[in-house]
């Protein structure tokens, strides 16, 4: 909630997430990125196994509006007339009723999902005639600002 | 015959720091060269199939650590190919493609930011400014919590719309600050309502100082209203060539 909470070096006004480590961040960072040999060459790949990772990131779904409207709801801006509470006193309550947990969200359900496949292995990827291709891709929800300039 | 699994490809004669620890079972990672360049390989586990968190872990953790000293042109997880294969089809046929590749990202690196809402601080605006959202909220919360299903999925949306109608702006500020200290912008979709920026900035080394300064400028700035979170210095994953 404070600036104060995220002082982690720098100036503190930004987190640093310094090295690897959260399953999160990782999953984000790599999956789907990186140069695709198969595309360029046909690599005689090693019929590996792979396991499905499906680290799909869904942006508003059902879920997400009602994890919005909980939150709203928890703000309790109108507790006035009620016998409600001041600012700070507001701020402090949702932050301790767990908003944090909360505000995480979406993500943090992705990375569930991967973590059940992770530990599910062996029978998480019977579903899959193929079996061994890279993890499943996202959908591509991302859009680059700059494409590379080498679009042979 | 045995599969090698390929991190990444860096310059031939790259200075390889000491200690990396790869995701085989030897742990081990060399380079295998190829006139002007080379890729990062190690051994692959036999007995199991690849895509652990540990996996994913030590593919980022190689790569990067090699980015603190050299330029390198991340793989795709996983890569794995055969031994032979990594000079007559990896190496062999694209060493032009890979050096060209490589040399454009030289002295470079890859800085994420994300910056997300500080939720409640938003979320009060939004009411405040919004009579329908407001009307809902208060019918929301004079219903039982059956009762009111559809009209909380419907305050959600309406909550979630104004969020990302307003990110816009934010964003745009965020951008301004720091797209000129970066070489390439590679912007992606908010995984997230209340994220409002999610990208990589590829920034030359001499500059990093620099970006770092600026982002924590942005940060005082949207102090109390966004969150940054600074991932960097990392490989260039979101500046690999296109497919």
């Amino acid at each position: 909630m404070t600036v104060a909470t995220q002082r982690q070096g720098g100036g503190g006004y930004v987190e640093r997430g310094g090295g690897s480590g959260s399953l999160a961040d990782v999953v984000e960072l790599i999956l789907d990125k990186g140069l695709v040999i198969d595309v360029f060459v046909r690599v005689s790949l090693v019929g590996i196994e792979i396991l499905t990772i499906d680290a799909r990131i869904v942006v508003a779904s059902v879920d997400t509006f009602l994890r919005f409207a909980e939150a709203t709801n928890r703000l309790d801006l109108y507790g006035k007339g009620k016998g409600g509470k001041d600012l700070p006193e507001l701020v402090e309550g949702v932050t301790e009723g767990g908003a944090k947990g909360k505000s995480a969200g979406v993500l943090d359900a992705a990375v569930d999902k991967v973590e059940d496949v992770l530990t599910s292995r062996r029978s998480s990827r019977s579903s899959r005639d193929d079996g061994e291709e890279a993890p499943r891709r996202r959908p591509r929800q991302r859009a680059r600002a700059e494409r590379s300039e080498s679009d042979e | 015959m045995s599969p090698r699994y390929v991190y990444g490809l860096v310059a031939a004669g790259a200075a390889i720091p000491e200690g990396l620890a790869g995701l085989g079972p030897s742990g081990q990672v060399t380079t295998i060269e190829h006139g002007r360049v080379a890729a990062v390989v190690g051994d692959v586990p036999a007995d199991r199939p690849l895509g652990t968190r540990d996996d994913l872990i030590a593919h980022e953790t190689v790569l990067d650590t090699l980015a603190a000293k050299t330029a390198v042109l991340p793989m795709r997880f996983p890569a794995v190919v055969e031994e032979q294969g990594v000079v007559d089809e990896l190496l062999g046929p694209n060493e032009e493609f890979f050096a060209s590749a490589l040399a454009d990202l030289e002295g470079r690196v890859q800085f994420t930011l994300r910056a997300r809402y500080e939720q409640d601080v938003v979320l009060r605006e939004i009411v405040e400014n919004d009579s329908e959202i407001r009307d809902l909220q208060e019918r929301v919360r004079e219903m039982p919590e059956d009762a009111s299903y559809y009209d909380r999925v419907r305050l959600g949306e309406l909550i979630v719309a104004a969020m990302e109608r307003r990110r816009e702006g934010e964003a745009a500020q965020v951008f301004a600050k720091l797209e000129p200290l970066a070489v390439r912008v590679a912007a992606h979709q908010p995984t997230s309502p209340d994220e409002v920026v999610n990208a990589a900035f590829l920034v030359e080394r001499d500059r990093m100082a620099a970006f770092d300064a600026a982002t924590e400028d942005v940060g005082r700035e949207h102090a109390g209203r966004l969150r940054l979170r600074l991932l960097g210095p990392l490989a260039p994953y979101d500046f690999a060539p296109a497919e």
